[in-house]
């Protein structure tokens, strides 16, 4: 092992010095010839066993898309990327671990980044002794990339964020609140960083943006819980006109499950903000009509051709529709392809510089693009919506966007109540 | 969490709630419980054989449709599983420190896990509610009760009481008792505490595998989902006391309405209640409610 | 039962660190002096933890709460109240000096299995209090933004030279010590006890009194090891205090050989470098793993340096203090 890293690093040194003489003389890339055979390493620590094992899965599944697409069009001059995934098991210091391994046992020269919120805490902190461009996938949690404390100059989050989501989620239930005229709420979320995060921030607009709601108590099952029982009778004894949940994957499938024989959603108005992604809409049996969701990932929505394009592309390679965590990797792929191509280069500093602010073309984006905004390094811009859910295909038929002048002013007062900025 | 005693539909939907829970944690703590009573083996991967159970059941039903035959299937299945399990594997280790016998099972976690993942892929499943449980739920004095859940009670009623009469009244039960107390009496009396190890083993794992695929209809099936239940029915068996099967049944409701009600007192510190629970119980009587004194 | 010299280990315990310190000469990868300091926190770890289970033949299952205990101390002593590391660490230390002797004062009063339940049962108790406590330690999330690494006494640790030479000193003198006490009569009368408690209590030694000792002195080394991780990682995990760090543990005692002073050393090496490699090779990480501790389980009973050990015990005798019979079995 120890030979193949000293080569690595002659390499490394070898591409610095090199591309400074062609950066210098002006000549362009003929220069790093020899480097030219030479893959460009990039590592990905994510999930791939226990039960989160889709999430590495589908998020590694659309960079490969990404990265054929690249090298079929011949890399960057010549030189191929090469994608090394690391299983950390959802233990953030394997993800650690794994993090400082793929860039100094393997030589890579970019992380992305495909860990949930806590193994992307490591991660950034790895990236920030180790100064190397990452791109987080994964992780919604908004402190990541609006708190200054744990921003990283070289490390980027391209996905969707908490906060985001709260202030469309809070719109769109405020205006069914209205028009229904729900005012008793209550919340069963997974007793974790991502779901109280998720919940508060949706409960505090909700109350903000249709002051008569009252909450009449919450639930709080476990992350991976089994039984939802006793949640589920804690919500009937209270009779709640709606219901704000941010389960996800097969915990909202076990629940639903269990709160359909109890005919729990025959009375209560269920917003489950992680219903509307394809592994879980299809997993549920008799999915029920009415759930009110976010769009996690859908390819009707943008309903643009692009967008269904890229779901069934997806699909005629895999057998499975892609997932949230597909098209936030997509993007993630973009935006380093293309400030690689922009800059010629894979120095970290340089790319980093390339990807600060730049405005993205991608099926994804709500008008059709997505910015990485440069003051926190974090995407903007991009669709997100809400819609009720139909038992088939494209199952939310309606989804309403959100609007994202209306997310930039509540973002910005947050961000000053938050004091981050 | 004191209005609800005042409340009847409260009281109700909130007991048979933590009933239902407690019946299939019964039902994988009475198999763990038994095998420690009889082999003084702790099987950590108890909690496999019931996802193993889950998932035979989810595969036998959608091929044959029939939820029965599912059931019946699955807890063969597991049965079987654990028997050779029990003869290839564990019996390797019996007399060696405590330590080896946690090493087999903690392999056999891993590798089931990732089997699992192999054969039946990465995603969750899930079955979904047979047709004939595909109904609105009762309601008793206000409270709530789904069709499911009192087939489910029925069920592990029975087995409970099946199991009470095995152990109490017939041969095979002194024997299995015999053994437990002194298996080297036992094997001088002509008995083959082989085969009675093997049986043990395989009766525990019938009732994991039992449990699983009781479940299946309500809960998402995923490589590693055997994990949380392995550490109630844990927390259960310490309780009522390792090898009492009475004990298993206690522990499970008593942890099932601690989870029911403590939802509504405390829904954020329900986990660390049943580990409380546990280290109380350890401290003042260590072989749990009710197993034999040290 | 030859009392080793303390002149003599001090030495070669400098000779050890010596050559510790030059190993990054002859392999220069990160990737190497990464491994060495994440094997230093666990080695100490795994160490501690035989005191207990092939010392004092009190089986632990719950050992990780020391270890998630010592990162967690010591992380929030450096990132919220900003003390220097050596306050930190003598502060971190006493902290699990006294949780030791509480935990320890409950559980040692009950016998073998119970004994195991119990430390588990303490140990999820730390672990639930870290999940619930989200206000201090960012609960499932772990401590984010970093722990400080302020300069000591010209010792600059976000110097990585430096931080590698930190925990080659910290693993060389606690093994030094551990070494020591086993050596020491205390030593023995641990394993007196082990062998046969009564006979102990009949030579009028308090039997109790002992074994909570080991355990706080287990306790405290448990805790220096989850320091040197949490400085290593920057952080601390609540995964520090789960059951699982208790079993890896347990899995590397038995991996190197559990009647072997070093053998949780070997061991803990062993793991790490078989966890990178499965990793990198394979993605059924489990399904590798799985097999591999099944294979070691049933065949390779004593551990790996257990076995070569047994080959040298003629040449060395009784300094490395070797059981050849195997402890007695819990059946």
């Amino acid at each position: 092992m120890p030979d193949t890293k000293e080569t690595l690093k002659n390499r490394r040194g070898f591409i610095k010095a090199a591309s400074a003489v062609t950066a210098a003389t002006g000549i362009g890339f003929p220069y790093i010839s020899r480097a030219q055979d030479k893959p460009i390493r990039i590592g990905m620590p994510t999930i791939l066993s226990g039960r989160v094992a889709q999430l590495g899965i589908s998020s590694r599944n659309a960079v490969l898309v990404e990265v054929e697409k690249f090298n079929a069009a011949g890399g960057l001059g010549g030189r191929k990327i090469e994608i090394i995934t690391r299983d950390s098991r959802g233990k953030p210091d394997e993800a650690a671990n794994n993090t400082r391994q793929l860039i100094n046992g393997e030589g890579c020269e970019i992380i992305l980044d495909a860990e949930s919120s806590a193994g992307a805490f490591a991660v950034q902190e790895v990236i920030r002794e180790l100064k190397v461009l990452c791109v987080h996938t994964n992780s919604e949690t908004s402190s990541l990339s609006a708190d200054p404390k744990i921003r990283v100059p070289t490390a980027f989050r391209a996905a969707r964020q908490g906060i985001h989501d709260a202030i469309v989620s809070a719109t769109y239930a405020a205006n069914v609140a209205k028009a229904k005229g729900l005012k008793t709420w209550m919340s069963c979320s997974p007793d974790y960083a991502y779901g109280r995060d998720n919940t508060s921030l949706f409960l505090q607009y909700l109350k903000r943006f249709q002051p008569d709601v009252e909450m009449v108590g919450e639930a709080w099952p476990k992350l991976f819980q089994a039984d939802y029982t006793e949640n589920i009778t804690k919500i009937l004894q209270a009779k709640p006109q709606a219901l704000y949940s941010a389960l996800w994957a097969g915990d909202l499938v076990s629940f639903v499950d269990q709160a359909g024989i109890y005919n729990l959603l025959g009375q209560t108005n269920m917003f489950a903000i992680n219903m509307a992604d394809y592994t879980t809409l299809t997993a549920v049996k008799n999915l029920p009509q009415g759930i009110h969701s976010a769009s996690r990932y859908i390819k009707t929505f943008p309903a643009t051709a692009e967008n269904a394009a890229w779901a069934d592309a997806y699909k005629l390679k895999y057998g499975d529709y892609p997932t949230n965590w597909s098209w936030e990797n997509a993007v993630a792929m973009s935006y380093i392809v293309s400030a690689m191509k922009k800059t010629n280069s894979t120095d970290s500093a340089k790319l980093a510089d390339a990807i600060r602010g730049m405005k993205l073309k991608t099926p994804f984006g709500a008008d059709g693009t997505i910015t990485m905004r440069a003051e926190d390094q974090t995407t903007v811009g991009y669709a997100l919506g809400w819609g009720t859910t139909i038992p088939k295909e494209p199952y939310v038929p309606n989804v309403s966007p959100g609007d994202w002048k209306s997310i930039f002013e509540h973002e910005a007062e947050w961000k000053k109540t938050m004091g981050y900025a | 969490m004191l209005a609800c005693f005042s409340s009847a539909s409260c009281l109700v939907t909130q007991t048979t709630g933590g009933l239902i829970s407690g019946m299939l944690l019964f039902l994988v703590a009475a198999g763990l419980s038994l095998i420690f009573g009889t082999l003084k083996v702790i099987n950590f991967m108890h909690g496999s054989l019931y996802m193993l159970g889950a998932y035979f059941a989810f595969t036998i039903y959608n091929v044959t449709g029939s939820y029965t035959l599912a059931v019946l299937g699955a807890a063969a299945g597991v049965g079987l599983f654990g028997l050779l399990f029990e003869r290839l594997f564990m019996s390797r280790v019996y007399g060696t420190d405590v330590l080896m016998q946690l090493l087999v099972c903690y392999s056999f976690i891993l590798i089931l896990d990732d089997a699992v993942k192999i054969i039946w892929g990465a995603e969750f499943r899930s079955m979904g509610m047979p047709a004939a449980f595909q109904r609105p739920p009762i309601i008793l004095a206000g409270g709530v009760l789904p069709v499911f859940y009192l087939f489910l009670i029925g069920v592990t009623i029975l087995v409970a009481l099946a199991l009470g009469l095995v152990i109490t009244r017939t041969r095979i039960g002194k024997i299995v008792r015999a053994a437990a107390v002194n298996p080297t009496m036992t094997s001088a009396l002509g008995i083959n505490t082989t085969l009675v190890y093997g049986g043990v083993f395989a009766l525990g794992s019938l009732l994991a595998g039992l449990a699983g695929a009781l479940a299946v209809p309500v809960r998402s099936l995923v490589s590693g989902m055997g994990f949380s239940i392995l550490i109630e029915s844990f927390i259960v068996t310490v309780i009522g006391g390792m090898g009492s099967v009475a004990g298993a049944l206690v522990g499970a409701l008593l942890i099932g309405l601690v989870r029911s009600f403590g939802s509504i007192g405390f829904p954020l510190f329900t986990d660390g209640l049943m580990f409380l629970f546990m280290t109380v119980i350890l401290i003042t009587k260590p072989s749990g409610l009710f197993g034999k004194e040290l | 039962m030859r009392k080793s010299s303390i002149g003599r280990d001090a030495l070669i315990a400098a000779a050890l660190l010596v050559l510790l310190a030059a190993l990054p000469m002859v392999f220069p990868s990160k990737s190497f002096s990464d491994f060495v300091m994440r094997a230093s926190a666990f080695a100490i770890f795994a160490t501690s933890l035989n005191l207990l289970v092939g010392y004092a033949g009190m089986v632990s299952f719950g050992h990780g709460l020391f270890f998630g205990l010592g990162a967690y101390s010591f992380a929030l002593l450096m990132q919220k109240l900003g003390t220097s590391i050596p306050v930190a660490f003598a502060l971190t230390v006493v902290i699990n000096a006294l949780v030791a002797a509480v935990v320890g004062a409950i559980c040692v009063r009950l016998k073998e299995i119970y004994f195991s339940f119990l430390t588990l049962a303490f140990q999820m108790l730390l672990y639930s209090l870290i999940i619930a406590w989200t206000a201090v330690t960012g609960g499932d999330q772990g401590l984010t933004g970093g722990v400080p690494r302020p300069p000591f006494l010209g010792v600059r640790l976000d110097d990585p030279h430096h931080l590698y030479w930190f925990c080659c000193t910290t693993l060389v003198v606690s093994l030094f010590l551990m070494w020591h006490l086993v050596q020491s009569p205390f030593g023995y009368t641990l394993r007196m006890i082990r062998d046969n408690p009564r006979r102990a209590s009949f030579l009028g030694i308090q039997v109790w009194r002992v074994r909570v000792l080991a355990f706080i002195v287990a306790g405290v080394f448990g805790g220096v090891g989850g320091m040197l991780i949490s400085l290593f990682v920057s952080s601390a995990y609540p995964d520090f205090a789960y059951w699982t760090v208790s079993g890896e543990a347990v899995f590397m005692i038995m991996l190197g050989g559990i009647n072997v002073f070093f053998g949780p050393l070997v061991g803990a090496a062993l793991l790490l470098v078989l966890n990178d490699f499965v990793t990198k090779v394979t993605e059924h990480y489990s399904l590798v793993l799985g097999v591999i501790i099944l294979i070691f389980a049933l065949g390779l009973r004593k551990g790996l340096l257990g076995f070569v050990v047994q080959a040298w015990k003629k040449y060395v005798s009784g300094a490395l203090a070797t059981e050849k019979s195997a402890r007695p079995g819990r059946n």
